[in-house]
């Protein structure tokens, strides 16, 4: 039975660029700064395409943001994707006003299941995926992932670690949790986030980068959706993690030992 | 998943700096064979090239190097992980964006595909070789195969179905290819049966395709001797009918390995043709004796590969140096040198280092700005020709003129600023933690294979210089001209502008002086200042294309505000365009000085005076 699986694509600053907090102490300094795709959604995305070579159906991307996130739309669209959906919206949002703008787009799009990435590497809330289950009534199966490595032969040959019911009605997934793996199966349509572990994300092949171009990108408002995304939750203070302070030099192992025992406590 | 780390580094923003902001890309980009193509594709196509060259292709380079490759039950096997890179770079689409659609690609502009050529080559040199010889023995059969042969053969090599060599050298038959003794002997259903050895044969054998079609460069029985008796020849490995199924083995025989100094992850073969009698092959094309003109097709493609090879390790080695520069400590800063009690400070803060890395920083913006104003007047030509044939023809032209310096230039200056790059790390550059001994192994090949040095300088004084009656030559000095007097008044950059009128005219004095040699009975002083006139172009050209690239980004730098981000680019493309002006551009007139002596020492002194 085909499906129709909705990804999502948050532009989150590249791992790679060297972030610094801005003088204000509430944010960073976005300046000089490269994007790029959440790495948890791109699983999503990828997820969502190994379903779908599989059992067929359609992808639909989201993304809400500035006309940037059109660069992350696009990635997933290279990747394979059918089409996306832009939410535009140019100010500050936070995750109630994501969540609200996802569930408006499911309303709109009636996908069987919905792939986020359980958090995104900027701000690490990973709350959406549950707000948008919630609001919408429907399953969860959170952090996805899968009991074969990632240099598995499954793996290779591009296999779905979530698993579709042969009457096409409920899923199956692999959840990682403390200590080892739960399995839970769960009616469709469900919401599931995924984890680093669950697949490799497959490279956006040239030809696709150039296909993409031609691929529908919808853009809808948060006003247009009936969304109200007045800021709930703001940042009051933003610092980096503290710098590693100078070692010292111990004159003799009877202080090291004693600074071990008594400074340290790991001894 | 690979074993190996990463090492490979590249400046992305200076990529698309050069291709978009300097050389106008979406001028030509959208336009007749390239329509469809804009700056955002080509961004996000480097993007992701230069992605899959950090995550696939650097990760095998020192496990290529290390692990070399090794000939088992006949075969060639080739490192750990190159037969899933291979995979991954063709699914990936990489070698299919400048390859003609009706052959699976992309159509895209050539320049943007020399980039990914840097990016795939400098992540993994010996690597990129295997597709690179495909790609090159595909784009000889596309212009001179026969229809069938196109249909057969073209598709199948371009998207890594098959892989593909050249087969020209030959233990006598090097740099004097016109020696080669290969023989081809025409069979009554018309294919030719071939015997023969060849030697240094890049990617002779693999196990990365399900086939290798080596062209071979053979005399035909009865040809006449030297080059004009040279006919190209497809051989497959294995035997294929005229749909692409494989058959029987081709009689091809990898004879055995070099034991190399660099590029240890590419085998080098030599190859027996024909020893049991029952190698067979076909002409590339309908008539013999079109080897020349065929093989010179692919060296030329090849020549500019091998320079985007220089270009790129060198790349990747200056970035290497300036991260271990920054990071290094090591003695006190410089006005304080005496004083044992001031902290520390990075290398990076030593004069000397601070000149060895603008010194490689600028050598490599100016050879990238070289190789893709090349590239740029070959999409040029691709556009106009048909439409403006005598626009078309001075992009062609600039073409052949530049090729000889890409090749030599690049590839000299890769084995001179590789070991600059190992001296910025001091010991820790000679072990083999760090990348850059092995950016030097690889790179002393690119100044020999493809036509060495010498090769390249007498292609431009005895062919190029004076190609189409000197126009190209003449219209390559009125482009140089024409920048000077544009810009000699500019506000940064003036003085160092007019720096250029008087090394193009010691290079015009050299370049007709080598013409009064060559008829005035002082012919010798020719080859012995080949290589230095090549100098004198290439450093002239640099020079040209670094201050060219700076006025574009001052011009870039004044609408920034303080403080933007970019701005530091920018500033650094001063510094770039400065340096050399100063530092190298005198050269071009010292060296013609050097030339004016007429000092013919070399083929004066005796055999025996060397040494006996």
């Amino acid at each position: 039975m085909p499906l129709k699986i909705l990804v999502t694509a948050k532009r989150v600053e590249d791992s790679e660029s060297k972030i610094k907090v801005d003088a204000a102490g509430t944010g960073i300094v976005k300046e000089g700064l490269k994007y790029k795709i959440n790495p948890f959604d791109e699983i999503g995305v990828e997820e969502a395409l190994r379903l779908v070579a599989k059992h067929g159906g359609e992808v639909v991307v989201v993304s809400v943001g500035t006309k940037d996130v059109h660069e992350q739309l696009r990635h997933a669209l290279a990747m394979g994707a059918n089409k996306a959906v832009w939410v535009h919206h140019d100010g500050p949002i936070d995750q109630l006003g994501i969540a609200g703008c996802l569930q408006k787009v499911v309303e709109k799009e009636k996908p069987d299941l919905c792939i986020l990435g359980k958090q995104a590497i900027d701000d690490d809330q990973g709350q959406v995926g549950q707000y948008l289950a919630e609001w919408l009534g429907w399953a969860q199966a959170t952090f996805a992932s899968k009991e074969e490595s990632l240099e598995s032969e499954a793996e290779k040959a591009k296999t779905p670690a979530i698993q579709l019911a042969a009457d096409g009605k409920s899923i199956t997934v692999i959840r990682e949790v403390d200590g080892g793996l739960l399995t839970v199966s769960s009616p469709l349509p469900a919401v599931a986030t995924t984890e680093l572990r669950l697949n490799q994300p497959r490279y956006a092949s040239l030809p696709g980068i150039m296909k993409a171009k031609s691929k529908p990108i919808e853009e809808l408002t948060p006003a247009g959706l009936g969304v109200d995304v007045g800021v709930k939750l703001t940042v009051t203070k933003l610092a980096p993690p503290p710098a590693r302070k100078a070692g010292i030099k111990v004159p003799d192992v009877a202080t090291l030992v004693d600074k071990l025992k008594n400074e340290a406590k790991a001894l | 998943m690979s074993v190996g780390i990463n090492r490979y580094k590249a400046d992305l923003r200076e990529l698309c700096f050069v291709l978009f902001e300097q050389f106008g890309f979406s001028e030509y980009a959208g336009k007749g064979c390239y329509e469809g193509w804009d700056e955002a594709t080509a961004k996000a196509i480097l993007e992701e090239t230069y992605r899959i060259a950090r995550e696939v292709l650097g990760p095998l380079n020192s496990v290529g190097d290390r692990e070399g490759c090794k000939v088992v039950d006949g075969r060639v096997k080739t490192p750990k992980g190159f037969a899933d890179a291979w995979k991954q770079l063709f699914e990936a689409g990489v070698k299919q964006i400048a390859v003609r659609k009706e052959f699976g690609g992309q159509g895209g502009p050539y320049s943007l595909y020399a980039l990914i050529e840097e990016l795939t080559s400098g992540a993994n040199t010996a690597f990129n070789m295997y597709p690179g010889l495909a790609w090159g023995a595909a784009e000889v059969i596309a212009e001179f195969g026969t229809e069938a042969q196109k249909k057969l053969f073209c598709q199948r090599m371009f998207t890594g179905q098959w892989g593909g060599t050249m087969c020209l050298t030959e233990p006598n038959a090097g740099s004097d290819v016109g020696s080669a003794v290969t023989k081809a002997v025409k069979q009554a259903d018309g294919r030719y049966k071939l015997s023969g050895t060849k030697i240094f044969i890049s990617g002779g054998d693999h196990d990365l395709a399900e086939n290798i079609v080596h062209l071979v460069l053979a005399r035909a029985e009865g040809a006449p001797a030297g080059t004009k008796g040279l006919s190209l020849f497809i051989v497959p490995r294995v035997r294929v009918d005229a749909s692409g199924k494989l058959g029987e083995l081709n009689d091809v025989q990898v004879a055995s390995l070099e034991h190399k100094m660099g590029i240890n992850g590419s085998a080098t073969c030599v190859m027996n043709f024909g020893e049991s009698g029952e190698c067979y092959g076909e002409l590339v094309g309908a008539a013999e004796n079109q080897g020349l003109p065929q093989m010179f097709r692919m060296m030329n493609g090849a020549r500019i590969a091998v320079g985007i090879q220089g270009l790129a390790v060198t790349s990747s080695a200056y970035l290497n140096a300036l991260e271990y520069a920054k990071d290094r400590k090591q003695g006190a800063p410089f006005k304080q040198w005496k004083d044992p009690s001031v902290p520390r400070v990075a290398i990076l803060e030593h004069p000397d280092v601070r000149r060895m890395l603008l010194e490689l920083k600028a050598h490599v913006e100016g050879i990238r700005a070289l190789v893709v104003k090349l590239a740029v007047h070959r999409d040029h030509y691709h556009v106009l020709a048909g439409r403006d044939d005598d626009q078309a023809a001075y992009h062609q032209g600039q073409v052949d003129l530049l090729t000889p310096l890409v090749k030599a230039y690049a590839s000299e200056e890769a084995w001179r600023l590789c070991g600059q790059a190992i001296q910025i790390f001091g010991g820790a550059g000679f072990l083999k933690d760090w990348p850059v001994e092995q950016y030097a192994r690889d790179s002393k090949i690119f100044s020999i294979y493809e036509g060495t040095t010498h090769i390249q300088s007498m292609d431009l004084v005895g062919r190029k210089l004076g190609q189409s009656g000197g126009a190209n030559f003449t219209a390559f000095i009125g482009d140089i001209n024409g920048f000077v007097e544009a810009n000699k008044s500019h506000p940064v950059l003036g003085k160092d502008v007019e720096r250029l009128s008087g090394a193009a005219e010691a290079f015009m004095q050299v370049a007709m002086g080598l013409m009064g040699w060559a008829q005035g009975g002082k012919v010798e002083l020719v080859p012995l200042n080949g290589n230095r006139v090549l100098t004198m172009m290439s450093q002239l050209s640099v020079a040209w294309l670094l201050l060219d690239a700076g006025v574009k980004a001052e011009a870039a730098l004044s609408k920034l505000p303080a403080g933007h981000a970019d701005r530091a680019f920018y500033e650094g493309k001063r510094y770039s365009a400065q340096w050399f002006a100063r530092n190298v551009l005198p050269n071009v007139e010292h060296l013609a000085k050097l030339a004016m002596i007429e000092d013919a020492s070399p083929v004066e002194i005796s055999d025996a005076a060397f040494a006996s």
